[in-house]
């Protein structure tokens, strides 16, 4: 057996090294920051107990698709439960409870324990922080409206008997199942990053989120239900109705249980209504982040 | 090239508080005491300087570069300690201090290496792991400091460094800032209320009041001889003044301290050491303490008769 020399297990102070490396100033700053949000928001480095709910929604969402494609590999094309078009409103469910549960991880700490005056006195500014955080929300999100509907895709794709008319068959779609996925999850992302910056606790901003989808969700449906000529009120008081009249004004599609269906406006107004709701939250965020001081 | 440099800097809040007055400076040293009652501007300055806050007139620079139209440059290049609480209480202290130094623009692996050694550095060890709202005080006023370092920043900003520190850890927070300004090669600005704290680190000591300079100027000047001699006697020493006098002598007694102008008279400085025996011996007086008389910080601020709250 050999004998271990004694100096093993000394600490030596090598005393203070200073850094030569590379700096990636702004643009890393906002990397570091998109990156350290989508690991706050999927509960990455944290406690299991904080995955259960993002990957559980995820899981959630892709379900629907991965029973859509089994089927269709096992008994053809003969009902199709879910297609492109209906897929987001399907899961519209799991959307208000997603953002309600992860956006409030990405800024209410911040502000509410005042480490916002540490972010600004480093190279980035206001709108950097506020910009990195949306793309970190709207990254996740894509992960419930942009996911799934790619696995039907190409589910639908692979499924196919013939493989070349099939893409070909499929392809078309390509364009507005992204469009659809991006323009949920950025609009849920500002509207969510909004309503939370207003909150000073985690626990109320995922409450005032709930609650904004919840109440306009009930109300939206009572009115689409009354039947007196009202039912043209109901898909502005949802904003996944909003959302899903401005996908058909954009790329197309109707789904029968949407309020957009019953109330048989031009489509463009939802594109307007989206414009509107998206700008309100980005105004909301920007008002609020100048407004607090370092 | 001047670390820091300021010209007629004023700050006034929405409210008309006058924050800063025409605030001119020009620092280079590589610890710098800024001093004054709380309120005084401290705050305000150190975030003008970072680019934080606008002025409303005059401008400043640090290492060259001006705070209105480089803020971004002088943030790559600077740390900042805050006065208040900054730090999330859910993640560990490597985790946050790890993620700082990205936000600063180190790549990843500089980063974690450097968290690290900065963490050792400031003196935290096991605790690193654990999340930081079970940390004490000392604890977290030593992450707020790794915060601010961990980038190697070329100036470090510290804000009150010492708040909330019992008196050891006051005293190893002190050591740790006068450590980084002499051998970390960082130039460090301590703002403080507490001038017993800047005597111990600074070199060079700015004091203001009420948003005004009041003097910048090497540490060592605001202490140094006042050309004034200070006996202490056993008993009152109204006769002893009296009898100084009488020789020439310009002195003026307080209880049983007379204090003697040592340029005053026809003797030499060993002339009144003589005569303060002689006059001694003969009321039969015993002496206590003979010495050059200094300048106290304190008199900085009791000369302009400001209510400064200075310890």
């Amino acid at each position: 057996m050999r004998v271990l020399p004694e100096t093993i297990g000394t600490i030596y102070d090598i005393g203070y090294r200073s850094y030569d490396g590379p700096r990636l100033g702004r643009r890393g700053a906002i990397a570091a920051i998109v990156a350290a949000g989508l690991r706050a928001v999927f509960g990455l480095g944290r406690s299991g107990r904080s995955k259960i709910l993002p990957w559980g929604a995820i899981v959630l969402a892709v379900m629907p698709a991965v029973v859509a494609v089994a089927i269709r590999v096992l008994v053809g094309d003969l009902i199709d439960l879910y297609s492109y078009e209906n897929y987001l409103w399907s899961i519209g469910a799991l959307l208000p409870i997603f953002v309600a549960s992860q956006a409030p991880e990405l800024v209410v700490n911040d502000m509410r324990h005042r480490v916002l005056p540490l972010y600004f006195s480093r190279p980035i500014g206001r709108v950097d922080y506020v910009g990195a955080k949306l793309v970190a929300l709207t990254l996740a999100l894509l992960g419930l409206t942009l996911l799934p509907v790619l696995i039907l895709f190409t589910g639908r794709i692979l499924a196919a008997e013939d493989l070349v008319a099939a893409v070909g068959d499929e392809m078309g779609a390509l364009p507005g199942i992204v469009g659809s996925g991006v323009l949920h999850a950025g609009v849920l992302a500002a509207l969510g990053l909004a309503v939370c910056s207003l909150a000073g606790r985690r626990a109320y901003a995922a409450g005032a989120v709930l609650a904004v989808f919840l109440i306009g969700g009930v109300v939206s449906g009572t009115f689409q239900a009354q039947g007196r000529g009202l039912e043209w009120i109901a898909p502005f008081l949802n904003p996944l109705s909003i959302l899903d009249g401005a996908r058909q004004w954009l790329f197309g599609g109707t789904v029968a249980e949407s309020p957009v269906t019953s109330a048989d406006l031009p489509l463009a107004t939802y594109g307007l209504a989206a414009a509107i709701m998206l700008g309100v939250s980005l105004a909301i965020l920007a008002l609020r982040y100048r407004r607090v001081t370092t | 090239m001047p670390l820091i440099s300021t010209r007629a800097l004023t700050k006034r809040y929405s409210g008309g508080v006058i924050a800063l007055d025409g605030l001119s400076l020009e620092l280079e040293a590589d610890v710098i005491g800024l001093v004054g009652a709380n309120g005084a501007g401290k705050s305000t300055l150190i975030r003008i300087l970072l680019g934080l806050l606008e002025p409303t007139d005059g401008d400043a620079s640090v290492l060259d570069l001006d705070t209105a139209t480089q803020g971004a440059a002088i943030r790559e290049l600077v740390g900042y300690m805050p006065e208040h609480d900054c730090l999330p209480p859910d993640v560990s202290a490597t985790e946050f201090v790890a993620h700082m130094a990205r936000v600063s623009g180190l790549p990843s692996g500089a980063a974690r290496e450097r968290t690290a050694d900065v963490l050792r550095h400031v003196g935290l060890y096991e605790e690193r792991y654990r999340p930081i709202g079970g940390y004490s005080t000392g604890m977290k006023q030593r992450v707020k400091l790794a915060q601010a370092l961990v980038h190697d920043p070329r100036v470090l900003f510290l804000d009150e460094p010492t708040n909330g520190l019992d008196p050891a850890g006051r005293d190893e927070m002190l050591a740790l800032i006068e450590r980084i300004g002499r051998e970390f090669g960082i130039a460090v600005i301590v703002a403080s209320h507490l001038l017993g704290e800047i005597e111990r680190v600074a070199t060079w000591l700015v004091a203001i009041d009420a948003g005004r300079l009041l003097r910048t100027a090497p540490l060592a000047s605001f202490t140094e001889r006042t050309g004034q001699l200070l006996i202490e006697t056993d008993e009152p020493a109204d006769g002893l003044a009296a009898r100084l006098i009488a020789r020439g002598i310009d002195a003026r007694a307080d209880g049983r301290i007379v204090v003697a102008d040592l340029a005053s008279g026809d003797a030499s400085e060993f002339g009144i050491y003589d005569a303060v025996r002689d006059e001694a011996v003969a009321l039969g007086l015993a002496l206590v303490r003979l010495e050059h008389r200094r300048h106290q910080l304190e008199d900085l601020f009791r000369a302009r008769g400001t209510d400064a709250r200075v310890a």
